[in-house]
């Protein structure tokens, strides 16, 4: 990832000025986490939106300092106050203990104490639980961490891929050839890019159909009226239309491309012409 | 008039942490001001900015527990409390599709008399930094920030492309950091 792109986009301004989607946002923090740049322009951005919000304060009326207190005290009586999560936790089967410990006292030591034994057992168990769960929790996030790296990387690839593309379509000495369907009734094209300078292709197949078994598609360049084998094609590429397939062979020069239907691993000439296209 | 002590960011978060009547009168003496401002460019009416206000402190209050140092300042932190609930206030009331509709041709108004004067920015309440903002920036600004626009939302809203959308918000970030740096 260019991080200085990332940075001059504008998105992590977005993201400071709550203008983001869920996912934007999402995204923005999965980003952070691994890039800390970013997280030190957030500071950065962040420290503006506080000095502009420093500078367009505003008193609220004197009243409303006590009428907010008093509003605290009434909402934190039955609620008491908030701690801890882990506290929270340890705190939640003792009550149980409590109601076990009623003034009738001495006459039953034993079974009083067999339910103190239990409660603290429950509790115990309940905190593994916890715990168990926790690092179950902390187990997958390392697991969508990693994930999400291999997303990265092929996201990089698939990148890497395009802009391979993207040069050899900007490339003027290349070429571009049609292969169509010689068969009437059947959409079937192929196309083929070729540099003259090069003599490098590539090749991309368009609604064919899949060949028979024991069957494959044969490409061909026509030369001086002869067709030359440039290879088989991999039924792959038939399955994948529209994938970019670099042909092993240099070709010099030619009139045509043809793709012919042949039995599997080719024959020296063509039987069956599927789609032709003129250089 | 000006307090007498002042806190750190970590002193501030173990004195609101104790939860003592002192503690609320620092924090409410010191960002009071601030966040009612925030809240006030949200909505408008005084009495419901009040409402806000109050539902604002009271989460803080209960929420500092779960508050660390790791999720950023606690500064940024009331802040986009205080400016997430004004937005939530906004929306419930209804009155989103109304302000939208009317931020929208405020900002188109603004940017136009902003072509004429400087000064006339003022209209969004953005006292200081005017210097600072081109009027169109304000508009961005102030919609996003203030009015919880998606960046989608203010490119329709404004009929500018997504992309001129981040750019002039990147700008706009740009010229206040540098607006409150040299200040």
């Amino acid at each position: 990832m260019n991080i200085k792109e990332y940075i001059e986009s504008g998105i992590l301004e977005a993201y400071v000025l709550g203008a983001l989607t869920e996912g934007e946002r999402a995204a923005v923090e999965a980003d952070m986490v691994m890039y800390p740049e970013l997280v030190q322009e957030v500071a950065a951005i962040e420290a503006a939106m506080q000095s502009f919000a420093e500078a367009n304060a505003e008193e609220p009326p004197a009243h409303m300092q006590q009428q907010i207190w008093n509003a605290i005290q009434q909402q934190a009586a039955p609620q008491s106050v908030p701690e801890p999560q882990s506290a929270k936790e340890e705190a939640k089967p003792q009550p149980k203990v409590v109601e076990f410990v009623p003034p009738a006292a001495p006459a039953r030591p034993s079974w009083q104490r067999a339910a103190v034994w239990a409660a603290v057992a429950v509790s115990v168990l309940t905190n593994f639980m916890l715990l168990s769960q926790r690092n179950k929790t902390k187990e997958e996030i390392a697991q969508m961490t990693s994930q999400m790296d291999s997303l990265k990387a092929s996201q990089q690839q698939v990148l890497a891929e395009y802009k391979k593309g993207r040069d050899m379509l900007v490339d003027t000495s290349m070429k571009t050839v049609v292969m169509r369907s010689m068969q009437p009734g059947k959409e079937m094209t192929g196309m083929m890019f070729w540099s003259k300078t090069t003599g490098e292709s590539y090749l991309t197949i368009h609604a064919m159909p899949m060949p028979e078994k024991g069957k494959q598609y044969q490409l061909w360049v026509i030369q001086d009226g002869k067709p030359v084998s440039m290879g088989m094609i991999d039924n792959n590429l038939v399955a994948n239309a529209g994938m970019m397939y670099k042909i092993p062979m240099q070709v010099k020069g030619g009139q045509a491309f043809a793709i012919s239907l042949e039995k599997e691993g080719g024959n020296p000439t063509p039987t069956e012409v599927m789609a032709v296209g003129a250089i | 008039m000006a307090t007498a002590l002042t806190y750190s960011e970590e002193e501030l978060v173990l004195l609101l942490k104790q939860q003592s009547q002192d503690a609320f009168n620092y924090l409410y003496k010191n960002y009071a001001g601030v966040l009612y401002g925030v809240i006030r460019k949200v909505v408008t009416d005084e009495q419901t900015a009040q409402d806000v206000l109050q539902d604002v402190f009271v989460k803080v209050w209960n929420n500092i527990g779960q508050y660390s140092t790791e999720k950023g300042r606690i500064y940024t932190w009331m802040i986009n409390i205080a400016r997430n609930a004004a937005i939530d206030k906004l929306r419930s009331k209804g009155e989103i599709m109304k302000s939208k509709i009317q931020t929208g041709e405020d900002a188109v108004y603004n940017v136009q008399k902003g072509m004429k004067t400087e000064q006339a920015t003022d209209t969004i309440g953005l006292k200081e930094a005017v210097a600072a903002l081109k009027p169109e920036h304000q508009t961005i600004v102030s919609l996003a920030y203030f009015k919880g626009f998606t960046m989608d939302e203010i490119a329709r809203t404004l009929e500018i492309p997504l992309g001129t959308v981040k750019t002039r918000m990147r700008a706009a970030m740009q010229s206040l950091r540098e607006y409150y740096n040299s200040n």
